[in-house]
Protein backbone atom coordinates (compact mmCIF):
# COMPACT_ATOMS: atom_id res chain seq x y z
CA UNK A 1 0.00 0.00 0.00
CA UNK A 2 1.58 3.19 -0.80
CA UNK A 3 0.53 6.26 1.65
CA UNK A 4 0.10 9.99 1.83
CA UNK A 5 0.23 13.44 2.86
CA UNK A 6 -1.76 14.15 6.27
CA UNK A 7 -4.15 17.29 5.39
CA UNK A 8 -3.36 16.96 1.42
CA UNK A 9 -6.54 18.54 0.27
CA UNK A 10 -6.44 21.37 3.39
CA UNK A 11 -3.06 22.77 2.03
CA UNK A 12 -4.03 22.40 -1.34
CA UNK A 13 -4.46 26.19 -3.13
CA UNK A 14 -7.98 27.24 -3.47
CA UNK A 15 -8.64 27.68 -6.98
CA UNK A 16 -8.91 31.20 -8.18
CA UNK A 17 -11.68 33.09 -8.26
CA UNK A 18 -11.12 33.17 -12.41
CA UNK A 19 -11.06 29.64 -12.59
CA UNK A 20 -14.33 28.96 -10.32
CA UNK A 21 -15.94 31.22 -12.11
CA UNK A 22 -14.88 29.52 -15.82
CA UNK A 23 -16.08 26.04 -14.24
CA UNK A 24 -19.87 27.79 -13.01
CA UNK A 25 -20.52 29.04 -16.42
CA UNK A 26 -19.99 25.24 -17.56
CA UNK A 27 -16.22 25.14 -18.77
CA UNK A 28 -15.59 21.56 -19.23
CA UNK A 29 -12.40 21.98 -18.89
CA UNK A 30 -11.90 24.10 -15.81
CA UNK A 31 -14.59 22.07 -14.18
CA UNK A 32 -12.02 19.27 -15.02
CA UNK A 33 -9.31 20.75 -13.04
CA UNK A 34 -10.94 21.23 -10.02
CA UNK A 35 -12.13 17.05 -10.20
CA UNK A 36 -8.97 16.33 -10.63
CA UNK A 37 -7.19 18.34 -7.61
CA UNK A 38 -10.15 17.38 -5.09
CA UNK A 39 -10.75 13.79 -6.44
CA UNK A 40 -9.02 12.13 -3.56
CA UNK A 41 -10.14 14.28 -1.11
CA UNK A 42 -13.80 13.51 -1.89
CA UNK A 43 -13.58 10.03 -2.41
CA UNK A 44 -12.04 9.50 1.38
CA UNK A 45 -15.14 11.20 2.73
CA UNK A 46 -17.57 8.86 0.97
CA UNK A 47 -14.86 5.98 1.51
CA UNK A 48 -14.73 6.57 4.97
CA UNK A 49 -19.24 7.56 5.80
CA UNK A 50 -19.90 4.30 3.69
CA UNK A 51 -17.74 2.01 3.92
CA UNK A 52 -16.82 0.21 0.41
CA UNK A 53 -15.77 1.55 -2.77
CA UNK A 54 -19.05 0.95 -5.11
CA UNK A 55 -20.79 3.30 -2.73
CA UNK A 56 -18.53 6.11 -2.19
CA UNK A 57 -17.42 6.24 -6.28
CA UNK A 58 -21.65 6.93 -6.71
CA UNK A 59 -21.96 9.20 -3.71
CA UNK A 60 -18.15 11.11 -4.46
CA UNK A 61 -19.71 11.37 -8.57
CA UNK A 62 -22.63 12.53 -6.80
CA UNK A 63 -20.68 15.41 -4.78
CA UNK A 64 -19.04 16.61 -7.73
CA UNK A 65 -22.58 16.75 -9.46
CA UNK A 66 -23.51 19.30 -6.96
CA UNK A 67 -20.67 21.09 -7.12
CA UNK A 68 -21.09 21.48 -10.65
CA UNK A 69 -24.56 22.65 -10.42
CA UNK A 70 -24.37 25.10 -6.71
CA UNK A 71 -21.09 26.11 -8.14
CA UNK A 72 -22.42 29.51 -8.69
CA UNK A 73 -23.84 29.81 -5.23
CA UNK A 74 -20.41 29.52 -3.89
CA UNK A 75 -19.47 32.64 -1.42
CA UNK A 76 -15.87 33.03 -1.03
CA UNK A 77 -16.63 33.28 2.98
CA UNK A 78 -15.31 29.81 3.67
CA UNK A 79 -12.79 28.22 1.45
CA UNK A 80 -13.69 26.42 -1.70
CA UNK A 81 -12.04 22.59 -0.33
CA UNK A 82 -14.15 23.29 3.19
CA UNK A 83 -17.04 24.41 1.00
CA UNK A 84 -17.06 21.16 -1.25
CA UNK A 85 -15.77 18.97 1.96
CA UNK A 86 -19.06 19.63 3.21
CA UNK A 87 -21.04 18.82 -0.22
CA UNK A 88 -19.36 15.50 0.14
CA UNK A 89 -20.28 14.61 3.76
CA UNK A 90 -23.58 15.74 2.70
CA UNK A 91 -23.79 13.68 -0.36
CA UNK A 92 -22.54 11.04 1.07
CA UNK A 93 -24.50 11.12 4.06
CA UNK A 94 -28.01 11.42 2.11
CA UNK A 95 -26.64 8.25 -0.06
CA UNK A 96 -26.30 6.30 3.01
CA UNK A 97 -29.98 7.14 4.02
CA UNK A 98 -31.39 6.70 0.50
CA UNK A 99 -29.65 3.81 -0.83
CA UNK A 100 -29.18 0.18 0.08
CA UNK A 101 -25.97 -0.69 1.93
CA UNK A 102 -23.61 -2.87 -0.88
CA UNK A 103 -22.30 -5.40 1.25
CA UNK A 104 -18.73 -5.79 0.51
CA UNK A 105 -15.68 -8.04 1.87
CA UNK A 106 -13.21 -5.69 3.43
CA UNK A 107 -10.50 -4.36 1.49
CA UNK A 108 -7.81 -1.70 2.46
CA UNK A 109 -8.15 1.28 -0.14
CA UNK A 110 -4.83 2.58 -2.01
CA UNK A 111 -3.50 5.63 0.18
CA UNK A 112 -2.96 8.81 -2.30
CA UNK A 113 1.15 9.65 -1.63
CA UNK A 114 4.63 8.21 -0.61
CA UNK A 115 4.80 8.04 3.33
CA UNK A 116 3.54 5.93 5.60
CA UNK A 117 0.81 7.35 8.00
CA UNK A 118 1.43 7.51 11.47
CA UNK A 119 -2.01 6.71 12.98
CA UNK A 120 -1.36 5.87 16.31
CA UNK A 121 0.56 3.01 18.57
CA UNK A 122 0.10 -0.13 16.76
CA UNK A 123 -2.06 1.35 14.59
CA UNK A 124 -1.92 0.77 11.34
CA UNK A 125 -4.32 1.43 7.82
CA UNK A 126 -5.86 -2.15 8.19
CA UNK A 127 -6.37 -1.91 11.38
CA UNK A 128 -8.52 1.14 10.80
CA UNK A 129 -10.21 -0.18 7.83
CA UNK A 130 -11.21 -3.39 9.65
CA UNK A 131 -12.42 -1.79 12.80
CA UNK A 132 -14.41 0.70 10.86
CA UNK A 133 -15.79 -1.99 8.62
CA UNK A 134 -17.31 -4.10 11.63
CA UNK A 135 -18.99 -1.24 13.43
CA UNK A 136 -22.45 -1.98 13.12
CA UNK A 137 -24.65 0.68 10.90
CA UNK A 138 -26.18 2.65 13.35
CA UNK A 139 -23.11 3.58 15.08
CA UNK A 140 -20.70 4.25 12.08
CA UNK A 141 -21.40 7.10 10.58
CA UNK A 142 -21.95 9.32 13.22
CA UNK A 143 -18.19 7.71 14.79
CA UNK A 144 -16.92 8.36 11.48
CA UNK A 145 -18.70 12.06 11.45
CA UNK A 146 -17.55 12.91 14.96
CA UNK A 147 -14.27 11.46 15.66
CA UNK A 148 -12.64 11.28 11.98
CA UNK A 149 -14.22 14.49 10.46
CA UNK A 150 -14.94 16.35 14.36
CA UNK A 151 -18.06 17.70 13.37
CA UNK A 152 -20.17 18.94 16.45
CA UNK A 153 -22.92 16.64 17.77
CA UNK A 154 -25.88 19.05 16.61
CA UNK A 155 -24.72 19.36 13.15
CA UNK A 156 -24.42 15.11 12.80
CA UNK A 157 -27.92 15.16 14.59
CA UNK A 158 -29.28 17.68 11.51
CA UNK A 159 -27.33 15.35 8.98
CA UNK A 160 -28.54 12.00 10.25
CA UNK A 161 -31.90 12.85 11.48
CA UNK A 162 -31.75 11.41 14.56
CA UNK A 163 -31.96 13.64 17.98
CA UNK A 164 -29.19 14.65 19.84
CA UNK A 165 -29.04 12.30 22.78
CA UNK A 166 -29.02 9.29 20.16
CA UNK A 167 -26.17 10.64 18.16
CA UNK A 168 -24.03 10.73 21.77
CA UNK A 169 -24.86 7.41 22.33
CA UNK A 170 -24.14 6.13 19.02
CA UNK A 171 -20.71 7.64 19.00
CA UNK A 172 -20.11 6.28 22.42
CA UNK A 173 -20.54 2.95 21.60
CA UNK A 174 -18.65 3.34 18.51
CA UNK A 175 -15.82 4.36 20.63
CA UNK A 176 -16.22 1.52 23.04
CA UNK A 177 -16.32 -1.12 20.24
CA UNK A 178 -13.66 0.65 17.89
CA UNK A 179 -11.59 0.66 21.27
CA UNK A 180 -12.17 -3.46 22.25
CA UNK A 181 -11.52 -4.27 18.64
CA UNK A 182 -7.92 -2.13 18.62
CA UNK A 183 -7.26 -3.95 21.77
CA UNK A 184 -7.94 -7.00 21.20
CA UNK A 185 -5.49 -6.42 17.95
CA UNK A 186 -2.83 -5.37 20.49
CA UNK A 187 -2.94 -1.59 19.33
CA UNK A 188 -2.65 1.61 21.22
CA UNK A 189 -1.44 2.44 24.42
CA UNK A 190 -0.76 0.90 27.55
CA UNK A 191 -3.34 -2.31 27.86
CA UNK A 192 -3.99 -1.26 31.68
CA UNK A 193 -2.84 -2.17 34.62
CA UNK A 194 -1.54 -6.02 35.16
CA UNK A 195 -4.49 -7.93 36.41
CA UNK A 196 -7.50 -4.86 35.19
CA UNK A 197 -10.84 -6.16 35.20
CA UNK A 198 -12.79 -6.36 31.82
CA UNK A 199 -14.96 -3.63 31.73
CA UNK A 200 -18.38 -4.26 30.10
CA UNK A 201 -18.66 -1.25 27.47
CA UNK A 202 -22.54 -1.31 26.89
CA UNK B 1 -17.95 5.59 43.84
CA UNK B 2 -18.73 3.22 41.28
CA UNK B 3 -16.34 3.24 37.84
CA UNK B 4 -19.37 2.65 35.63
CA UNK B 5 -20.33 6.43 36.82
CA UNK B 6 -16.77 7.62 35.77
CA UNK B 7 -16.57 5.46 32.73
CA UNK B 8 -19.53 7.23 30.98
CA UNK B 9 -17.74 10.62 31.83
CA UNK B 10 -14.97 10.01 30.26
CA UNK B 11 -16.68 10.05 26.67
CA UNK B 12 -17.54 13.28 27.60
CA UNK B 13 -14.61 14.30 29.21
CA UNK B 14 -13.52 14.07 25.48
CA UNK B 15 -15.54 15.63 23.84
CA UNK B 16 -15.44 18.96 26.13
CA UNK B 17 -18.96 18.68 27.86
CA UNK B 18 -18.00 18.52 31.05
CA UNK B 19 -18.44 21.80 33.52
CA UNK B 20 -15.54 22.75 35.78
CA UNK B 21 -16.21 20.93 38.59
CA UNK B 22 -17.43 17.19 37.07
CA UNK B 23 -13.89 17.77 35.13
CA UNK B 24 -12.73 18.15 38.92
CA UNK B 25 -14.54 15.32 40.20
CA UNK B 26 -13.22 12.70 37.67
CA UNK B 27 -9.66 14.02 37.40
CA UNK B 28 -9.61 13.29 41.93
CA UNK B 29 -11.13 9.73 40.60
CA UNK B 30 -8.73 8.95 37.59
CA UNK B 31 -5.65 9.88 40.02
CA UNK B 32 -5.86 6.68 41.83
CA UNK B 33 -7.83 4.44 39.41
CA UNK B 34 -5.71 3.05 36.96
CA UNK B 35 -8.54 0.80 35.05
CA UNK B 36 -10.27 4.23 34.25
CA UNK B 37 -7.36 5.87 33.50
CA UNK B 38 -6.40 3.34 31.25
CA UNK B 39 -9.73 3.31 29.61
CA UNK B 40 -9.58 7.53 29.51
CA UNK B 41 -5.77 6.78 27.69
CA UNK B 42 -7.38 3.97 25.29
CA UNK B 43 -10.59 6.19 24.64
CA UNK B 44 -8.15 8.85 23.72
CA UNK B 45 -5.63 6.85 21.61
CA UNK B 46 -8.98 5.53 19.70
CA UNK B 47 -10.41 9.16 18.73
CA UNK B 48 -6.54 10.39 17.69
CA UNK B 49 -6.47 7.07 15.25
CA UNK B 50 -9.33 8.29 13.72
CA UNK B 51 -8.46 11.61 13.33
CA UNK B 52 -5.08 10.84 11.99
CA UNK B 53 -6.96 8.38 9.74
CA UNK B 54 -9.23 11.28 8.36
CA UNK B 55 -6.18 13.45 7.42
CA UNK B 56 -5.02 10.79 5.00
CA UNK B 57 -5.97 11.42 1.36
CA UNK B 58 -7.03 8.05 -0.28
CA UNK B 59 -6.91 7.43 -4.12
CA UNK B 60 -9.51 7.11 -6.58
CA UNK B 61 -10.76 4.13 -8.36
CA UNK B 62 -8.65 4.62 -11.77
CA UNK B 63 -10.78 6.51 -14.51
CA UNK B 64 -12.79 8.19 -11.77
CA UNK B 65 -12.29 11.66 -12.70
CA UNK B 66 -13.31 10.51 -16.60
CA UNK B 67 -16.47 9.20 -15.22
CA UNK B 68 -17.47 12.19 -13.12
CA UNK B 69 -16.73 14.82 -16.53
CA UNK B 70 -18.74 12.39 -18.63
CA UNK B 71 -21.54 12.36 -16.12
CA UNK B 72 -21.27 16.11 -15.77
CA UNK B 73 -21.67 16.75 -19.83
CA UNK B 74 -24.79 15.27 -19.49
CA UNK B 75 -26.40 17.75 -16.94
CA UNK B 76 -27.78 20.96 -18.42
CA UNK B 77 -25.32 23.74 -18.63
CA UNK B 78 -25.58 26.32 -15.24
CA UNK B 79 -27.42 29.22 -16.21
CA UNK B 80 -29.67 27.10 -18.43
CA UNK B 81 -33.72 26.64 -18.04
CA UNK B 82 -33.94 23.97 -15.30
CA UNK B 83 -36.45 21.35 -15.34
CA UNK B 84 -39.92 22.33 -13.78
CA UNK B 85 -38.94 19.53 -10.89
CA UNK B 86 -35.04 20.94 -10.16
CA UNK B 87 -36.33 24.66 -10.06
CA UNK B 88 -38.61 23.75 -7.23
CA UNK B 89 -35.87 21.71 -4.94
CA UNK B 90 -33.47 24.25 -5.57
CA UNK B 91 -36.18 27.19 -4.16
CA UNK B 92 -36.99 24.60 -1.38
CA UNK B 93 -33.78 24.11 -0.55
CA UNK B 94 -32.78 27.85 -0.85
CA UNK B 95 -35.69 27.90 1.28
CA UNK B 96 -34.38 25.87 3.90
CA UNK B 97 -31.16 27.34 3.57
CA UNK B 98 -32.85 30.21 4.94
CA UNK B 99 -35.28 29.52 7.44
CA UNK B 100 -32.84 26.60 8.73
CA UNK B 101 -35.04 24.06 10.88
CA UNK B 102 -37.56 23.24 12.93
CA UNK B 103 -36.90 21.82 16.66
CA UNK B 104 -38.94 18.67 17.96
CA UNK B 105 -39.18 17.55 21.49
CA UNK B 106 -36.86 14.93 21.83
CA UNK B 107 -33.90 16.99 20.20
CA UNK B 108 -34.89 16.27 16.93
CA UNK B 109 -35.17 18.89 13.70
CA UNK B 110 -36.85 18.62 10.40
CA UNK B 111 -36.35 20.86 7.44
CA UNK B 112 -38.56 23.84 6.76
CA UNK B 113 -38.96 22.44 3.34
CA UNK B 114 -40.46 19.03 4.86
CA UNK B 115 -43.18 20.45 6.85
CA UNK B 116 -44.34 22.68 3.51
CA UNK B 117 -44.14 19.74 1.41
CA UNK B 118 -46.16 17.77 4.05
CA UNK B 119 -48.60 21.39 4.62
CA UNK B 120 -48.97 21.31 0.55
CA UNK B 121 -49.88 17.37 0.17
CA UNK B 122 -52.63 17.98 3.06
CA UNK B 123 -53.93 20.92 1.95
CA UNK B 124 -54.09 18.78 -1.59
CA UNK B 125 -55.92 16.10 0.16
CA UNK B 126 -58.55 18.45 1.97
CA UNK B 127 -58.93 20.58 -1.26
CA UNK B 128 -59.79 16.76 -2.99
CA UNK B 129 -61.67 15.88 -0.16
CA UNK B 130 -64.02 19.02 -0.11
CA UNK B 131 -65.05 19.13 -3.67
CA UNK B 132 -65.69 15.66 -3.40
CA UNK B 133 -68.05 16.29 -0.67
CA UNK B 134 -69.71 19.50 -2.88
CA UNK B 135 -70.06 17.21 -5.32
CA UNK B 136 -74.03 16.24 -5.93
CA UNK B 137 -74.60 12.78 -6.26
CA UNK B 138 -75.21 11.50 -9.46
CA UNK B 139 -78.83 10.40 -10.63
CA UNK B 140 -79.52 7.05 -11.80
CA UNK B 141 -81.94 7.33 -14.94
CA UNK B 142 -84.52 4.25 -14.96
CA UNK B 143 -83.73 1.76 -17.40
Amino acid sequence: MTASNPHKWASLPDPSSAELARAAEGDAQAFKLIVERYQGMVYSVAYNVLGNHTDAEDAAQEAFLRCYRKLSQFRSEATFSTWLFRLALTASVDYKRRERHHPEPVEAPELAADAVPQLGEGVDAATIVAALHDLPEDYRVPTVLRDVYGLPYQEIADATGRPLGTVKVMVHRGRASLRLRLRAEGAGPDQGPAGARPRSDA
Amino acid sequence: MDCSYFCERINLYIDGELGYLEVAELQQHLSFCPDCAAELAQVGAVRGALAAWGRLELAPPSGFSERVMTAVELEPAPGAPKPFGQAVDDALQKLDDTLGRIPLPGGRTIPVKNVIGWSLAVAAVAIGLGRRRGRRPRELTPL
